[in-house]
């Protein structure tokens, strides 16, 4: 019963945010979670983009089944984690026979991160959403393919298999 | 190193400044600077802002078929080092943005004749209208100065008679 209610009263949270655009509902929330939202509300509410902390929700992006995690731990640090770090999560959604299951604790390397990012030439880049590709603990993939774009930062952090699976690399 | 284009408002990129977003289709946006980053997420079209190159070719404001464009092109072809070739690139680049520049102020000239007989008009129309605003003094020094005139046409039109 409280978990429908929670459900129940965060659906109607995201509601009210897309709708009127509520900068200060929104500034709240942004310290307790991250949700990736589609670009509509971007131009309305022009959140401040976080690091990827405890409680970010990311989507997956790969065939191992799950479709959300939630992050509860950065491997990076005080801070959080930034686009290529590895995370550990809880898998919040997962598609029925797949690799994991909903509630699983897995790692995931951040292949999209919608905070921007240096880059060594000085510039800096910026996604879309919060993306996460599951890995085991030795840093092998879960799934077989990997969709979307990643960023050519993955080669510096050794993850080459995601850079060879991924449809874009920029 | 490549100098890519900004999407909104066509100015380099030099390696350093600006932004990148990625959107989740892969197609990437780079941008010059904040303020055309900003305008990109207000959802703005480059087209219809009015700083931006977009709107100053589409409204025939700047220069944009012309040969010296020709030579700044996108090649996916690296080309191989060659000295001479090198020494001659640099030799050239002065000399096209020299001829660049000219033709461009030719174009400025062109376009702001039509404007420049309007105002001749507009300016002759006002005289006419309103030569009785000026003091008399001027207004006769005017006339005077016609007949002058009409009568030195006259004396030649007369002298010509007499040839003839």
């Amino acid at each position: 019963m409280a978990a429908f209610l929670r459900s129940k009263c965060s659906s109607v949270g995201r509601t009210l945010m897309g709708g009127l655009g509520n900068n200060l509902f929104g500034a709240v929330n942004s310290h307790v979670e991250a949700v990736t939202r589609p670009s509509y509300c971007d131009a309305i509410c022009q959140q401040v983009r976080t690091f990827i902390q405890m409680r970010t929700n990311l989507k997956v992006v790969d065939n191992s089944g799950a479709k959300r995690v939630m992050c509860i731990q950065s491997l990076r640090g005080k801070k959080g984690a930034r686009l290529g770090d590895t995370i550990i999560g809880s898998v919040k959604e997962a598609q029925p026979r797949g690799k994991v299951k909903k509630g699983d604790v897995v790692y995931g390397v951040v292949v999209r991160a919608a905070m921007k990012r240096g880059r060594n030439d000085g510039s800096e880049i910026q996604f879309d959403d919060n993306a996460v590709v599951l890995v085991n603990n030795k840093g092998e993939l879960i799934g077989t393919r990997v969709f979307g774009p990643v960023p050519h930062e993955l080669r510096k952090k050794k993850h080459l298999k995601i850079l060879a699976l991924a449809e874009h690399v920029v | 190193m490549r100098l890519e284009k900004c999407w909104f408002c066509s100015s380099t990129v030099y390696p350093g400044h600006g932004i990148q977003f990625v959107r989740n289709d892969a197609k990437v946006f780079r941008f010059c600077r904040s303020k055309c980053h900003k305008n990109f997420k207000m959802k703005r079209n480059p087209r219809k802002v009015k700083w931006t190159k977009a709107y100053r070719c589409l409204h025939g404001k700047d220069m944009t078929q012309d040969s010296t464009f020709e030579f700044e092109r996108k090649r996916n072809r690296p080309e191989r080092y060659d000295r001479n070739v090198t020494e001659q690139t640099l030799k050239a680049i002065p000399l096209i943005t020299k001829i660049r520049h000219e033709r461009q102020k030719k174009h400025i000239t062109n376009r702001q004749k039509q404007g420049k007989t309007k105002e001749r008009e507009r300016d002759a129309k006002e005289l006419e209208q309103d030569i009785q605003m000026l003091p008399k003094k001027d207004v006769m020094l005017s006339t005077q100065k016609t007949k002058v005139v009409v009568k030195v046409s006259q004396q030649q039109t007369e002298e010509n008679l007499m040839e003839e």
